[in-house]
Parts: C-alpha cells; sequence; structure tokens
C-alpha cells in the first residue's frame, strides 16, 4: 500500500509566535509522500479534532504527523482520534514545535521547526501499526508474611472480592510486631481470627516459597509445606516480609546481661507484668545506629511512657536527636517529656558499664554541658532495622535487585510506594525499608488498590508484540533474559521451520514489558525489534540532522 | 561546518526536563535535537556513531539520574554504552568529550539547560563537525 503522509501543524491558539508556518508549509509539502499539510490553530480542541479526523478520511492518510506541543502532553489523545479514525493509533509521529523549540529559543526558530518536522515525517515513514490484545489474568493474590501488614493486606483484598493466600514461614500468624500493638493501633488477636473467618483467605503456615515463574496476570509458585508441596498460580503477589532487628548496636559491649534488653524485649516485659513492681530506673538508648530508624524512635517514645504510667519508674532516654518525622511523633514526645521522661542529650557515645548488678551510664549531656553519671535497674538498647532473613534469596528468586542496604525496592522515586520493576510484584511496609506503622498501613492500601486496578477485570490489556524477538536471528545466548530489569523474557521451544527440529528461542512476554528496550539495544544479534524505537526509526530522525 | 547536539533523551527524566524548560521559559542554544527514547539504555553505540557520520557535532545521552532509573539498569547501561564510544572516537583520532552521558531528574530543567550550555562551551574548545 501506499504510504501516504498527512502533516498537521498547531500554533497552539497562537502561542507559538517565532515559527514562520507559511515557510514551513512550503517546504515541508515536497517532502516524498506528503499528500497534504494542515494549519491549524488549536488542534486539541474540538474544532481541531473534528478537521484532523476528517482530512485523515478524505486524503485516504495512513501516517500522521503532528507538529505542535510535547508527545508527552497530548499524544495519547492524538492517538485515540487516529483510532477513531479507523487507523492504528500508533501510525502517528510527533514533532515537538513548542516546548522543545518555539519556547526555549528566542528569535526566528523556523530553521529548527522544520527540521524537527523532517525527522518526525522520515520516522513515520518507518512506522508499523500495532494490535492490542486483552490477556487473562487469575483473579488470586498471594500474600507473603503472616504478620501485621500481610494480614492488613489480606483482609484488604479480600474485602475487594480478590482471592487471598496468606503465606506465613512461621507456624503461628502474627510476626515480628506482636508486642508493639500499641503502636499499630490494632488488636492481633482479633485480626487473626478475622483472617482465619474469611472466606476469601486461606492461610498456609510453615511454608516456604521454592520458585515463581510467569508474569503479571499469571505467575506460578510453587511452595513447600515441610514435605508437602503445592503448586498454584496467582495474578499478583504482595510481599510482606518485613524486617528483622539487631538488638544491640556495636560498641555495647554488654550482651547477655540480665539487666540489658531490647526494645522488643521490654515490649514483651510491659505486656507480661501485671501488678508486680517494676524496674525503679529505666534508661533508653537510641541514636546507635547509623541513623535514627523512625520504628525504633517511636517503639522508644512508647515504651518509655507506658513504662511511666506502668511503673511509674525514673526514665532516661539517651539519645542524639529523637527524630520526629512520623505523623503525631512530635506531640508523643512532648507528652513523653510531660509525663517526667528525662532526655539526655549526648555529643559522643555514652560509656556503659555493669556496677553491682545495675547499670552505670556516663554521658554529657551537651545542652546542659554537664557530666551525667547515672545508674538504671534496666537498660533499653536501640535496635537496628536490618532485612529479614532470606531477602537476599527472594530477590534473586524473582531476578530483582535491592537496595544499598539490603532492603527490596527502597525509595525509589519511580516505583514508589510499592510497585516493583516487575508488573504485579508489590512490596509494602518494613521489608522495602525505614517505615512507621503510619507509612506501613498506606504501603498495603496502595498495594492492594493497585492489585485491585490489575486484577478485578479479569484482564489486562497490552500492545502485541511491540518488542519483538526474531526467532530466526535469535542464537540463544540469553544475554537479553539476563538484562531485562522486568522479568518479561523468557525461553521458548519453537520448531525451526524447515526440520522436525525444535529450537530454544527468547520471546517476551506483552503483558510483563515495560518498553524500555535494553534488550533491543544489547542484542548482539539484533533480533529483537522495538517499535516505535526500532533501530531503523530512531536513525531515521538522526539522519535528517543535516538534511536542511 | 555544523554545530549541532544529538541529545538522546529518556521519555521518562531528561525528556520531561526539556519539555518543563520549554513551559517555565528557560533558553538554551537552538543547535540541540532531542530525540526522545524510552529509556537511556534503548541507545546503541550505534546510534550514538551514526549521529557523528551524519554531521554532528557532539552526542548527549540524557538520563534519569543514578539511582533512580525507571528500569533499574537502563541509565548504568547507556553510561557504559557511551564509555565505549568515546574509545571508539579515540581511535579514529576524534576528540572524545564529543560524546557525553549525562543524568537529569525530570523535573530539573535548570539542569538540563546547563548541560547543553555546557556542550557548546565544549564544541567551541574542541571544533566543530567538518
Amino acid at each position: 500500500m501506499e504510504t501516504r503522509i498527512g502533516i498537521f501543524i498547531c500554533d497552539c491558539g497562537g502561542s507559538i509566535k517565532n515559527i514562520d508556518f507559511s515557510t514551513i508549509k512550503d517546504k515541508i509539502a515536497k517532502i516524498p509522500h506528503v499528500v497534504m499539510v494542515n494549519l491549524a490553530s488549536n488542534l486539541c480542541l474540538d474544532e481541531g479534532k473534528e478537521e484532523l479526523l476528517s482530512r485523515i478520511k478524505s486524503d485516504n492518510i495512513n501516517r500522521v504527523v503532528i507538529a505542535a506541543c510535547s508527545p508527552e502532553f497530548k499524544e495519547h489523545i492524538f492517538q485515540q482520534l487516529l483510532e477513531k479514525a479507523g487507523l492504528n493509533g500508533h501510525l502517528l509521529s510527533m514533532a515537538n514545535i513548542r516546548e522543545q523549540c518555539a519556547w526555549v529559543h528566542e528569535g526566528d526558530v523556523t530553521g529548527k521547526a522544520l527540521e524537527l518536522i523532517r525527522m518526525a515525517a522520515n520516522e513515520a515513514l518507518l512506522l508499523e501499526p500495532l494490535e492490542k490484545r486483552e490477556f487473562a489474568v487469575k483473579e488470586e493474590v498471594l500474600v507473603v508474611g503472616g504478620g501485621v501488614l500481610g494480614i492488613n493486606s489480606a483482609l484488604q483484598l479480600s474485602r475487594v472480592g480478590l482471592q487471598t493466600i496468606l503465606l506465613e514461614r512461621e507456624v503461628d500468624l502474627g510476626g515480628e510486631n506482636r508486642e508493639f500493638e500499641a503502636l499499630w493501633g490494632t488488636d492481633m488477636s482479633s485480626m487473626v481470627k478475622a483472617v482465619e473467618a474469611d472466606e476469601n483467605i486461606e492461610i498456609i503456615t510453615s511454608a516456604e516459597i521454592m520458585e515463581i515463574e510467569g508474569e503479571v496476570g499469571d505467575f506460578s509458585v510453587r511452595i513447600m509445606k515441610g514435605a508437602e508441596e503445592i503448586s498454584r498460580s496467582f495474578g499478583a503477589i504482595v510481599f510482606a516480609t518485613g524486617h528483622r532487628v539487631e538488638d544491640i548496636a556495636p560498641g555495647l559491649q554488654l550482651k547477655d546481661n540480665a539487666n540489658v534488653i531490647s526494645q522488643h524485649g521490654f515490649a514483651q516485659m510491659l505486656q507480661a507484668s501485671t501488678t508486680e513492681p517494676g524496674p525503679k530506673t529505666v534508661g533508653f538508648v537510641l541514636g546507635f545506629s547509623d541513623g535514627n530508624s523512625r520504628f525504633s524512635t517511636l517503639a522508644t517514645l512508647n515504651n518509655a511512657l507506658a513504662c511511666r504510667q506502668k511503673w511509674d519508674s525514673e526514665v532516661y532516654i539517651f539519645c542524639k536527636n529523637v527524630e520526629v518525622d512520623s505523623e503525631g511523633v512530635e506531640n508523643l514526645y512532648r507528652t513523653t517529656r510531660e509525663r517526667g521522661v528525662v532526655f539526655v542529650k549526648y555529643g559522643d557515645f555514652p560509656k556503659f558499664s555493669i556496677e553491682k548488678g545495675v547499670v552505670k551510664v556516663e554521658a554529657k549531656d551537651i545542652f546542659a554541658g554537664e557530666e551525667i553519671s547515672l545508674t538504671c535497674d534496666l537498660l533499653v538498647t536501640d535496635e537496628i532495622l536490618l532485612p529479614a532473613e532470606g531477602t537476599e534469596a527472594l530477590s534473586s528468586l524473582l531476578s530483582m535487585k535491592m537496595d544499598a542496604r539490603g532492603f527490596h525496592q527502597d525509595e525509589n522515586v519511580y516505583f514508589y510506594p510499592v510497585a516493583s520493576n516487575r508488573k504485579g510484584i508489590f512490596f509494602v511496609g518494613d521489608c522495602r525499608g525505614n517505615l512507621d506503622p503510619n507509612r506501613a498501613l498506606a504501603d498495603v492500601s496502595s498495594a492492594v488498590m493497585s492489585a485491585y486496578e490489575l486484577l478485578s477485570s479479569g484482564k489486562v490489556v497490552a500492545e502485541v508484540e511491540r518488542v519483538k524477538v526474531d526467532p530466526q536471528k535469535c542464537r540463544t545466548c540469553l544475554t537479553c533474559i539476563r538484562v531485562c530489569p522486568h522479568g518479561a523474557i523468557q525461553l521458548v521451544r519453537m520448531s525451526n521451520g524447515d526440520t522436525d527440529g525444535e529450537n530454544e528461542v527468547a520471546k517476551i512476554s506483552d503483558p510483563a514489558c515495560d518498553g524500555c528496550g535494553i534488550c533491543a539495544a544489547i542484542c548482539p544479534a539484533k533480533a529483537i525489534k522495538f517499535e516505535g524505537y526500532s533501530d531503523k526509526q530512531i536513525l531515521a530522525q538522526v539522519e535528517m540532522i543535516g538534511a536542511s | 561546518m555544523s554545530n549541532k547536539i544529538i541529545a538522546f533523551c529518556c521519555e521518562h527524566s531528561a525528556y520531561l526536563a526539556a519539555d518543563l524548560a520549554g513551559k517555565q521559559g528557560l533558553h538554551y542554544p537552538e543547535n540541540v535535537r532531542l530525540i526522545r527514547v524510552p529509556c537511556a539504555g534503548r541507545v546503541d553505540v550505534t546510534h550514538i556513531l551514526k549521529a557523528f557520520e551524519k554531521g554532528a557535532a557532539a552526542v548527549l545521552v540524557v538520563g534519569c539520574e543514578e539511582g533512580a532509573c525507571q528500569h533499574s539498569t537502563g541509565n548504568t547501561r547507556a553510561k557504559e554504552r557511551v564509555n565505549y564510544s568515546q574509545t571508539l572516537l579515540q581511535e579514529i583520532g576524534m576528540d572524545n568529550r564529543r560524546v557525553e552521558m549525562v543524568n537529569v531528574a525530570p523535573g530539573a530543567p535548570h539542569k538540563f539547560v546547563r548541560i547543553i550550555k555546557e556542550m557548546n562551551e565544549k564544541i567551541k574548545e574542541v571544533g566543530e563537525a567538518k
């Protein structure tokens, strides 16, 4: 079929003043295959859209070039228009003559605009249609981790109508943070009951994941429960695998002493004791880990307050700075002070020693400027937040990167808050870094929403073979599989045409592909074509730089 | 003689920064041509070399800030390819300062403008393309 390019130029309601559109119109009309050039004033408004529609039809255009604002801005709208005109939405190439030409340069930029349009037109010649297809997804979610966040995730998923399996490594649900119910504002036992009673939720305990294969909408997961093997498939997976804490910070050589206890241990002690008198003097240490963790600050303040209320003990908190960036913590800090908790802000690390069954703390208060020597019946140490056991194994199972501290997906500005580089896999709460309960619970809601959005309609829509491996050229070197950041490429068996034999070749999953093109750039056999950003299409733009 | 700069711009960061420069009314020299790519990692050595073949005075590959690549490793791979292109340029006796990998966040139009200006300064030093 003959290629017929139609070029639509928009002056954005007169806001583009330094381009001479009539000169451009005359010049680009002479480009091969260009059958029409249309000057419009408001292409994105109703009158402009109608004109675009009618001209596409009347001039029988099959490639459209729009020279207007940035494609980031209105490309999707123009694509929809093309589809309305009976053309594949992908047969559109845009020249950004507004943000990246007229608005950033002073003086006349007709020459540059002309070149940008030539680049777009040259690319348009090579565009090919891309079809969209629906891919069925399993409306079932796997939640890994039966702690407070896992249970919350499962309950919320069930509430939005998704079947959920809750997987826990230990024998019981509840996780690490059972002692900190007050912090989470939840009652763990009633939550466990609720999750057990829920018909949409199936609980598997004492089980571990051995293998995860597949892609968004259809992950097949092999789970081992003792010697029993369970194989199931899921549309999405939510990881709420939490963190682990290390009790005593390095430098504090008092481990295994009865008078020194961790935050978690202290919280258990508070829960367990009913009437007997508690320790008379209690010291807390904060700031031994590099950068206070939000959770340990919160736990310290809560424990200190509880300790004042329950036992009326003298409470000292040795800290550098109390970091109050979580919601409500400034208030908690004030309340703690008002209730008589003493904060000692040290410059250098305090010295700790055991004397006659009590812990002696020597510190210099930098505000009072005085050396302080105190004896505490009980010293509660700082905790360092570390990635949960098995984080590394899980990451390699998923072929995912960890952050510098070994957590999953911490603070990537693009993936925030919970999505990962693989579609359909979400990380919530402490497994992705240093979070306080409010933020972690927000994560849960966010992941549940994302899973619901993904699975509730029973299908995902994706472009078919936007990035495609040519099986004839593929040499099965596995380079693409190794580099794909989205785990979207797999080996498949394919008959090699002329003989009866079969070859193994790489195949890209359309729903899992995020369209980065790293594979297309790296493939040594140049077997991968990325429609829209293929080598030819990129080079077609490059070729035009000297052509004006 | 040409002083043109080809800038391969990641659509998640640099391209957006360039758009923002337009919206904020910042100005940079006219000689740069942006080519939108889905990720800096899409840019291949052949694309860079082709640009020089077609008469570009300099080539920029502009991707996301380090550690913030939408596609995890795209910007680091682009960096490797740019480094390789530099060695190739050196081998054929061209100044390897003509090709550079830079990182720009989507909300950093001033940095984008600065990069274009700096590249223009470099072109003054190393000369325009013949």
